[in-house]
This record gives structure tokens, sequence and C-alpha cells, in this order.
């Protein structure tokens, strides 16, 4: 009878043991005292992430958490060591999500690379009264009510996470503390963007702070492992608005990458390593990222193309492309995809752009301008060329022509000069352009068939002195026979 | 009208002959006589050799109205004068192509004096002055060959000088003299151009008047088989006028070629020396020190626990002492006997020259 009452108790006690382990309800004496006690931290925790997953509070505040005893169970035989130190309370997070066989046994499938990224991630960098990191797992996820990300109510949800980022990159007196350059309208301006907007409404697609920056391998801006480095930026926009499906929601295209990375500016920036050519933000804005509106095509491309956006807003075409609602730049050069300008844009054959609204019929002006300064751009080149081949036979023949070939350099600056001048659309400012690159050709060309005449003229004065002393040597030679002859 | 004329002359000849004895000039020139034999070609050496020295005072005169010998102008002096003095490029080419032809005649007169075994008694002295010459010449050349200041010749000095500052004892001295310094700078180039335009013509001035004066006064040196010959067979070719024209048609012939040099092939300037750069593939020196430079680089680090450099300096130095006090070993030489060995000597420094210079110029 003994055996069986004891075997009946042994089955009672793993039955319960066996079914808090599996439906997550655990024999946690603190957390049951601390409920009672209406303790603030205890009614948080009821619906924490890691209380449904059966951990304890003495998993992370040490402890026995299945003493009654508040002697034992917070007893420092039994480890409990209370709230954990601000220095390294995040290695209490650590023990678990770097640990891959101990976050399988509760069932996640969340990475365990968390902490190596935070690690090696700016927010990790000491804080300046060296109470451990700036950022660590707490300041973000906070404590006792952690919430899965995808949970609306967690503090790192899509919709919540911009005021997360905010509660510290938008106080000046908290940013001035590590980076007093750093500005602080991150959030302002956000609010301001379309994915600003679209947040606000609980859009969880679209885009917040740690759509673009990452979240636990944050670098600074300027790194080039960050994911906002300028030449990371259009693979990480590219990451949604080259996703057709996400994209649709929106009633937007999604070849903008694919244009981008063919086109002028960044062929330069992606494969070239220019930094200094736009990415997606240079045009777009990066917090506070919208499209920019018809009117001001012309003032986002002049932050870079100055001149050219003061000369077209001097133009005759300023007027027109207002009226009938052109954007600006774009309706020449394009926007995404904008391809190298070459002189095949001018002018009056099938390739200029310039025949995309001018017509012979319906408009002389305009088609003869264009015809005339495609004309202009062209002489110049052929009197450039023609110029570099007297130089170079110059060269061939010896002669030290390096001032006129150096000084020929100027006339490719006009060309790109006189190109920005088109802009202007004004034949007479054109031509005066054009004919500075005219003066300087011709007198590079000069200096070059003088110093091809001067080859000759040497060749021609060796020659005379040649024959005049042969002629001596001829005639002493004579004279010395004679001379010999006699003696 | 004819008569006058020649009286007028007559008179002026006897106003300058009463003055200045040129009779006596006269008869000495008349008396002067140069032994004709198979190798009279020989003695015209000395004679290209002065021409280009000539060459090279007049040309450099012209040029030092307008070189600049400091750091930054140097190289930008010499370039405005290829460019922009007139008939500038025409000067500095013809100094830099005689100076290599003056070289090249002083080597080939010396060697014909070997040969001919003219340094022998009474000679003594006349052969040690034209080894001052020889030396002075190369220096003339090694100097002038940095004044350009552009690269070639700013790594070719630094390895030059470096090579002389592994003489024992005295190479560090002599280096640092030479350098004005640790490294070639601007001091080296202030006093190359000090030795190139001051202290070596002064020098090389001094000793060519006193190996002219011995030539005049011992007379042109016959070779022991012309001695030999009974007074009858030997034959001779008055100085003036016959000499004198063959050595002026000569003159005239080397001008021509000069010219032809220096429009065809003027002297390159290549780029302006930078200190700061790493030498540039295939820094050679002037052709007559290739010969040198070429042994050097074949030596190994260490002879028989000896810098190798040390062993080539050593070589180089033994060999060029005996070759200068030739008429000291040469035991033959009161005898005026052939000394087979000698010959020997001179044929195997010729090859060892030749052979190392084309070494020097087809490989690497």
């Amino acid at each position: 009878m003994k055996s069986k009452i004891k075997y009946l108790l042994t089955s009672v006690l793993f039955l319960i043991l066996a079914s808090n382990f599996l439906f997550g309800q655990t024999n946690d004496q603190c957390f049951t005292c601390h409920l009672d006690l209406d303790d603030a931290n205890a009614n948080l925790f009821k619906s924490d992430i890691h209380s449904s997953k059966g951990i304890t509070c003495a998993d992370c505040h040490g402890g026995d958490a299945t003493s009654d005893d508040m002697e034992v169970a917070m007893s420092k035989e039994k480890g409990f060591f209370g709230v954990p130190s601000r220095i390294d309370r995040y290695q209490v997070c650590v023990q678990c999500h770097a640990d891959k066989n101990k976050m399988k046994k509760f069932g996640s499938i969340l990475p365990t690379d968390q902490y190596e990224n935070l690690q090696n991630s700016i927010h990790f960098k000491p804080s300046f009264n060296n109470q451990g990191p700036i950022v660590d797992c707490i300041t973000c996820h906070s404590i006792h009510d952690i919430k899965k990300v995808t949970d609306p109510t967690s503090k790192v949800y899509p919709t919540k996470i911009t005021a997360l980022c905010g509660s510290c990159h938008s106080s000046a007196e908290f940013m001035k503390q590590y980076n007093p350059a750093l500005p602080i309208d991150q959030v302002s301006k956000y609010k301001s963007s379309i994915h600003g907007i679209l947040n606000a409404k609980g859009d969880p697609n679209a885009a917040e702070c740690v759509s673009c920056h990452g979240s636990h391998e944050i670098q600074p801006v300027k790194d080039s492992r960050s994911l906002v480095y300028a030449t990371n930026i259009p693979s990480v926009c590219s990451n949604c608005h080259s996703d057709a499906k996400l994209m649709s929601k929106y009633k937007i295209p999604t070849d903008q990458f694919e244009k981008f990375v063919t086109s002028v500016h960044g062929v330069a920036l992606l494969e070239k390593g220019d930094l200094s050519s736009p990415s997606c933000n240079d045009c777009h804005g990066n917090h506070g990222a919208i499209p920019p509106g018809v009117e001001s095509i012309s003032k986002v491309c002049g932050t870079c193309h100055v001149l050219n956006m003061e000369l077209f807003e001097q133009s005759p075409h300023k007027k027109a492309f207002d009226e009938n609602n052109f954007p600006e730049c774009e309706s020449c050069h394009g926007n995404h995809g904008i391809i190298y300008s070459t002189d095949e844009m001018i002018g009056t054959q099938e390739s200029a752009v310039c025949m995309d609204c001018h017509s012979a019929e319906d408009d002389n002006k305009g088609f003869n301008v264009a015809g005339e300064m495609k004309k202009l751009i062209d002489s110049l080149k052929t009197e450039d060329s023609e110029t570099k081949v007297i130089l170079d036979e110059a060269v061939q023949k010896g002669m030290d022509v390096s001032d006129a070939t150096f000084s020929l350099k100027d006339v490719r600056q006009v060309l790109i000069q006189s190109r920005t001048t088109i802009h202007s659309f004004n034949l007479e400012k054109f031509k005066e352009k054009i004919d500075e690159g005219f003066t300087i050709a011709s007198k590079a060309k000069l200096t070059g068939e003088e110093a091809i005449d001067e080859f000759y003229y040497r060749r021609i004065g060796l020659g005379f002195s040649t024959v005049i002393v042969t002629l001596l040597v001829i005639g002493l030679y004579i004279k010395l026979k004679k001379v010999e002859k006699k003696s | 009208m004819e008569p006058i004329r020649k009286k007028n002359q007559n008179k002026f000849f006897s106003w300058l002959d009463e003055r200045y004895n040129l009779t006596g000039l006269i008869d000495f020139a008349k008396k002067k006589s140069v032994p004709k034999f198979r190798e009279t070609i020989w003695y015209y050496f000395g004679g290209i050799a002065l021409l280009l020295f000539v060459v090279q005072v007049i040309s450099g005169i012209l040029l030092l109205m307008y070189y600049k010998g400091t750091e930054d102008l140097a190289f930008e002096s010499v370039y405005f004068i290829s460019t922009k003095v007139s008939f500038g490029w025409l000067i500095r080419s013809i100094h830099s192509w005689s100076a290599n032809l003056m070289v090249l005649s002083v080597f080939i007169h010396m060697f014909s004096v070997y040969f001919l075994k003219a340094f022998r008694k009474p000679r003594e002295l006349t052969w040690y002055t034209g080894i001052g010459l020889l030396a002075i010449s190369m220096a003339f050349g090694f100097s002038g060959y940095l004044l350009p200041w552009n690269e070639l010749a700013f790594f070719a000095t630094k390895v030059g000088t470096d090579i002389v500052g592994e003489v024992p004892l005295i190479g560090e001295p002599i280096l640092k003299l030479l350098r004005g310094g640790e490294d070639v700078t601007g001091a080296t180039l202030s006093r190359f151009f000090g030795f190139h335009v001051a202290i070596f013509p002064g020098i090389f001035v001094i000793l060519l008047t006193l190996h002219l004066l011995m030539i005049q006064r011992q007379g042109i040196a016959e070779p022991e088989d012309y001695k030999n010959l009974p007074p009858a067979e030997k034959k001779t070719i008055p100085f003036f006028p016959n000499f004198a024209m063959r050595e002026l048609l000569i003159w005239l012939i080397v001008i021509n070629i000069l010219a032809i040099l220096s429009v065809f092939f003027p002297w390159e300037l290549g780029t302006k020396a930078d200190p700061f750069t790493s030498a540039p593939v295939g820094i050679k020196p002037e052709w007559y020190f290739l010969f040198m430079f070429q042994l050097f680089k074949y030596l190994p680090g260490e002879i028989l626990f000896l810098p190798g450099e040390f062993v080539g300096i050593f070589l180089f130095g033994i060999g060029g002492i005996l070759w200068a006090i030739v008429p000291f070993w040469d035991k033959n030489s009161p005898e005026g006997k052939r000394n087979k060995l000698l010959t020997y000597f001179g044929i195997f420094v010729i090859i060892f020259i030749i052979v190392f210079t084309i070494l020097g110029f087809i490989l690497d």
C-alpha cells in the first residue's frame, strides 16, 4: 500500500512538473509573492514573452524560485544578486540569447548573433560615465514587459520604433554627450516623409529607423560597414522598393534600382566608388524622404549642378516647362536611369532630345538654335582634334610644344563649360563661350605649326652649314695636296 | 695698287716683328716636323680633344648666361634654354655631344700614346699631365651630368657617390665633401656647379698648358720602330703648313659630325628630379663610367670576407694606379725595347672596357 501511495505521489509530481514545462507554467515562488504584493514589475512580467516561456525571476536575478521562504529564495547561498548592475546587465540576456541550444530549448527561432552584432556597433561603445555601454538590450527592449517584435505592443514594433530611437536621438541634452555635431531632427523630418506618414497611420511595412539603419549592428553613417553608407544605400532602399509584391500596394514602380545601377550616377558611386556621386537619399532626402515635386526637380539636381540650374532658371525653357507642367531636368535627362550626356543630345538630328518638342515646321527659332549649337560644338571639337594632330606631329619631330599641349587642355574645359551653357538656351551666350575655345585652339595650332617650321628650318640650316663645311674640307684637301706635292 | 698693299703688309709685319720677334717664331715653326709613318693618324686625336675642349668652353660660357645652379631653378633654366632661348637647344646639344666626343678623343689619345710607348723617357711628365687631363675630363662629365637636375642624373649621382663612399677610411669624408652633406641635395648641385665651371676648368687649363708646353719643348714622340730607322728612311712632314692643314681638315670633319649629332639627336632633358620618389628602373651613368658600374653589378656581396664593392674599388684603384704610373714600372723603358707584357696589358684593358660597356648598354 505504502509503495502504491509513493508511486501515486511520484506520478502526480511528475505530471505537475511536466505540465509546467510543457505549458509554460512555472513554479516561480518569487513571481507568486511579488504578484501578491502587487509589485509593478511582477504585474508587467505577467505578459512578458519570457514569462510565457517559463523563465523565472531567479533566472535573471538569481536565488531559488522554488522556495516560498524569502530568506531562502533570496539568499546569497542560492545565488541571489538582485538587480543586475547597469555595467553588465546585458549579460543576463546574453546567457540565453547568444546560446543556440538554450534558445532552441525554449522553442525560439530567433537569431543568436544579436550580442555579437551589438558588441561591434556604435551603440555598444562605453557610456560617458563609464556605466557600461551607451546602449544595451534593456535600453531598447526594456525589462519585465518584453514582447515579440511582431507584437504591436512591443516597444520595438515598427510603428513604435521611431519614438524609441527618438527618445535619445531627438534629445539635444543626451546626444551632445556623445556627438554634438549629429542632428537631432531625424524624427521630425521622418514624420514629414511618406514613410513617416504611412508609419503614423499604422502601416508596419513603411520604412522606419531599423529598416534602413539595422538594429543590433548599427554603425556610424560614415563607416563603410553601415547599411546607410553612401554605397550601401541603393541596395538598402531596393530591399523594399524593388519588391514588386510589397510595392504593388502603393502603386509605385520597382525598377528604380535597376535603372540607377546603370546610370551615370550609379556607375560613379557603385563601380568607381565616387562618394561625391549621389545616392537615393541625395535627391529624395533621407529621414524626410519624399519624391521631389515637378517644379523642384531643378533645385534638387541644382544642389550639385549649380550652374546648370541657374542657367536653366533664366532660360526661356523655365516658363514653358512651368506652364506645361514638365519636370525640369528630368524631361531631357531622365531620373533614376540618367545616362552620360553626350553632344548627340543637342541638335536637330533624330537622337537629339530637342526634337522631342521642337520641329522645323512648328518652331523655327528653337529648331534653329538647337542646330546652330550642335554645329558650333562640333566645329570646336574638330578644331581641337586637328590642333592635337599638329602638336603630335611636332612632338614626333622632337620639338617641344608642351606649353601649347598644356594650354590646349583648356579647350576641353571650354567644351565642358559650353555644355553647361547649353542650359541657358541662349545662342549668343553659347557662341561667346565656344569662341573662347577657338581662340585657345588656334593659338596652340599656330605654335604647333611654328614648331614644325622650326624643325625644317633646323634641318635646312644644318644642310647649309654641312655643305659649307664640306666645301671647306674639299678646298682644304685640294690645297693640302698641292702643298704636299710642292714640298 | 698691288705693290702698295704688299708694301703696307710688310711695314705692319716689320712693326710687329720688331716688337715680338715673329721671325724667330716662324723659323721655329718651319723647322718643326712630324714623323710620317703607318700610325701617324693617332697623332690627330690630341688635337681633336683640344678642339672639343675649346667648343666646350665657348658653349659652356653661352649656357652660363641662362643656367641657374639651384635645386629649384636648375631644371627650369635648362628647359628654358632648350625651348625659349634662340639656338639654346643647339648650344646645349653641342655642349653635351662635344663633352662625350671629347672624353672619347682623350681615351683614344691616351691609348695611342700607350701603345706607341710615347710615355717613355723623357716624356713621363707629359703622360702624367695627360692622365690628369683624362681624370678632369671624366670629372667634368660626372659633375656636368647632374647640372640639369633631372631624374636620371639625380639617381646616377646618388649611385656614383655611394660607390665613392665605399672606399675605406677616406670614402666617407669624400662622399660628404662631394655631396655637401649626407644625401644628394641642392647643396650637391651647387657644389658640382662650382666644380664644373670654376675649379675643374682652372686645373684643366694649368695641366693643358703644361702638357702642350712639354710637347713643344720635347717635340713629337717617335715610336721605337721609327726611331731605329736609318736617317735617310725617316720620313717627316712639316708641321706648318702640312700637318696643321691636315689637323684643320679633321677639325672641320669633327665639327660637321658634331653639328649632325646635335641636330638629329638633340640631348633629352627628361623629368625633373624628385628626391622623394624611388629610383626609376634603368639608372645608368655616362657611358665612360659604364664599364665600372657594370662590373660592380656582377660582384657578389662578399668576396673572401670582404665587401664586394670594396674589392671592386680596390681592383679599379690598383688598376688605375698601375696604368697611371706605367712609365715607372715599364722596365724596358730606358733601353727603348719592346715590352710585350705592356701591350698585352693594354689590349686586356681595352677589351675589358669595350665588353663591359657593351654589356652595360645591352643588359637591363
